[in-house]
């Protein structure tokens, strides 16, 4: 019986290690596994929140796959963000200015640069609240999808959403936002603008241009466009089937290119405004409240139409629907 | 009782008629000389006889034999056979469905060329009002067309051969003509048409075409970008945007339909061209903004 037992010994302990290696691996590798997708997962909800110094003039660029996200301009050349309840959060500096070795263009990244270099990490920013605070010089560029977006206080904002609502408030030198399924709405803001949403309204109040040639441009599917206190020398503001409400001065030698196929155009325009109106209403209706001069109604064609002179004609309004009513009230009555 | 008497076991194998012969003469030899075993075998037989007509209705149960289920299969394979069976039946063979599988194919593929072939015939008369007349352009080869009205002896012969209705065309010099563009093209080889003093003096140059300006630009950019969107909106969009996608659709489609009437009737009515142009326009945005998404929801996978 002892030589018997002594051959078996070892054969069952091989056995028990081989087992136990097997298993270890297993653990090991299923570990890495996990790692590899979910590396950029907050897993205890701790907020992640990192900062970075950079130039005064930062372009940052990020993209959002969930979230509230708010970014704001603030005084320091530092960018500052900060996740909760989703991704963590990191810088890819990708270019730098060459004296002062300050970054010049920043991805925020939904994962620590340090740690994940060529992981696959998502890419994308995900999260209950995504915040950034940003140098106010900084040009913003976020594209993705977000329930709502707030962009405050930089130079630049564009922003490219598959859905979600944007606010850009006090954007000093441009904007391009699109979102297919949300609203965009813009204040206090100037310079080029270019407004697009497929199934969401827009609204811009207080708007001006930066530089002269500056154009606002607003286009939506199915939502209204709702325009106040533009002093842009070029407006326009295209609807499917939404209306398009215009509320301020009518700038001198200014082009407003309103047109919409099923809404309403309204102007809300004060009495002394100038200009050469050439409305197009279809199968719709016309009525000004303001006196409008050498009136020409072609005789000739079902789509109705009528050119007209405001005031001394400074500027061009061109007004289309196909069947909705163009209506131009006077803003001094209310 | 003595030494003699058997056990339980022995007596219950009596009654069972399971005892082998010399044993079971013994037991009967004892059982008539011994009171004892006489009575116990008394009570072991009633013993059994109330167990057995307990278990009588089991083991008079009916069950079925080899026999009866030959029967049974024999009954069924007589019935009639179902269509589906025998189609079944058909199939079964290896051979005959790796042929059969081809020959689908094949008819399949030769359906799609038919189709594809018979969608590059454009109907032109899907685009016209009843009351107008409409310009084709001519055919790639030279070949000048012919106007010829909606009501006239060519509308009426559609089912005529194409040999027939090229006779009628040269015949019918002041008529309006509505064919589809494939037609055309056939049309070429009767040399009469092409060699007749009259038919010169007709088609003498292109029918001007009665687009407004930039207006195939705009229906070429729409049926690219409608070849491009078809295929993805059912993914890209959700059922409440597709219905708004859909609507504005419609909203555009009726705007340019009527407008296009309306140029039509009166090609010098710049309202309507200015509105029929901004249709169009908003068509290829609506168009545009799915091919977008895509793109967008595409770089961000």
């Amino acid at each position: 019986m002892k030589p018997q037992m002594n051959i078996v010994e070892p054969r069952r302990k091989s056995e028990i290690f081989l087992i136990l290696y097997s298993l270890v691996f297993l653990f090991l590798f299923a570990n890495a596994f996990a790692q590899t997708g979910k590396v950029s997962r907050n897993e205890n909800k701790i907020p992640a929140e990192k900062s970075i110094l950079v130039d005064a003039k930062i372009n940052i660029s990020m993209c959002v796959s969930e979230g509230k996200v708010k970014v704001n301009g603030w005084e320091r050349n530092e960018i500052r963000a900060f996740v909760s309840e989703g991704s963590r959060v990191g810088f890819e500096v990708r270019k730098k200015n060459e004296q002062t070795k300050t970054p010049l263009w920043v991805e925020v990244v939904g994962f620590e640069t340090a740690n994940n270099k060529n992981s696959g990490a998502e890419e994308c920013l995900s999260g209950k609240e995504i915040e950034l605070d940003v140098p106010r010089n900084s040009t913003v560029d976020i594209k993705g999808s977000a329930s709502e977006t707030t962009i405050n206080s930089v130079s630049r904002a564009r922003v490219k959403y598959i859905s979600g609502d944007i606010f850009l408030n006090n954007i000093a030198q441009g904007i391009e936002a699109s979102t297919f399924e949300g609203d965009v709405t813009v204040e206090n803001s100037s310079g080029a603008m270019n407004l697009t949403t497929t199934t969401g309204n827009i609204v811009a109040f207080n708007v001006n241009p930066k530089e002269i040639g500056d154009i606002f441009k607003s286009r939506t599917s199915s939502g209204a466009i709702t325009l106040q206190q533009l002093e842009y020398g070029q407006t326009e503001a295209n609807s499917n089937s939404g209306s398009i409400r215009f509320t301020g001065a009518v700038q001198n030698g200014g082009q407003y290119n309103f047109g919409t196929l099923n809404g309403s155009i309204t102007l809300s325009i004060p009495q002394n405004s100038s200009g050469k109106l050439d409305a197009t209403f279809g199968y719709g209706a016309f009525d000004s409240e303001l006196p409008l001069k050498n009136v020409v109604k072609p005789n000739t064609s079902k789509t109705q139409s009528l050119t007209a002179m405001l005031g001394s004609g400074d500027s061009t309004l061109n007004l289309k629907t196909f069947s909705g009513a163009i209506r131009i009230k006077n803003s001094n009555r209310r | 009782m003595n030494d003699k008497c058997f056990d339980i076991g022995t007596i219950q194998a009596f009654l069972d008629g399971e005892l082998a012969a010399d044993v079971l003469e013994g037991v009967s030899h004892h059982v008539a000389s011994c009171d004892d075993c006489a009575v116990f075998l008394a009570e072991a037989e009633e013993e059994s006889a109330i167990a057995f007509s307990a278990l009588d209705q089991e083991f008079n149960t009916l069950v079925p034999t080899q026999r009866l289920w030959t029967k049974i299969n024999d009954s069924i394979q007589k019935e009639e056979k179902t269509f589906w069976q025998t189609v079944a039946a058909f199939f079964s063979n290896q051979t005959t469905v790796a042929f059969a599988g081809m020959l689908i194919v094949f008819s399949i593929f030769t359906a799609m060329i038919n189709l594809e072939s018979s969608d590059n015939a454009v109907d032109v008369t899907k685009n016209i009002p009843s009351d107008q007349s409409l310009a084709v352009p001519t055919v790639d080869l030279g070949i000048p067309v012919l106007p010829i009205k909606q009501d006239s002896p060519l509308a009426q012969n559609n089912k005529k051969t194409d040999i027939e209705k090229s006779a009628l065309i040269a015949s019918n010099k002041t008529d309006y003509r509505i064919i589809k563009t494939t037609f055309v093209k056939k049309e070429i080889s009767p040399p009469r048409i092409v060699n007749s003093p009259k038919a010169k003096g007709q088609v003498s140059g292109p029918a001007p075409s009665e687009n407004v300006p930039g207006e195939d630009s705009y229906i070429r950019t729409i049926a690219t970008l409608k070849k491009t969107v078809d295929n993805q909106k059912d993914e890209v969009l959700k059922s409440s945007a597709r219905f708004i996608f859909e609507r504005d659709l419609a909203v555009s489609d009726d705007a340019i339909k009527k407008m296009k009437a309306q140029v039509r009737t009166n090609p010098n009515d710049e309202a309507s061209k200015q509105i029929l142009r901004a249709s169009y326009q908003n068509k290829i945005d609506l168009l545009s903004s799915v091919a977008d998404k895509t793109e967008l929801m595409a770089s961000l996978k």
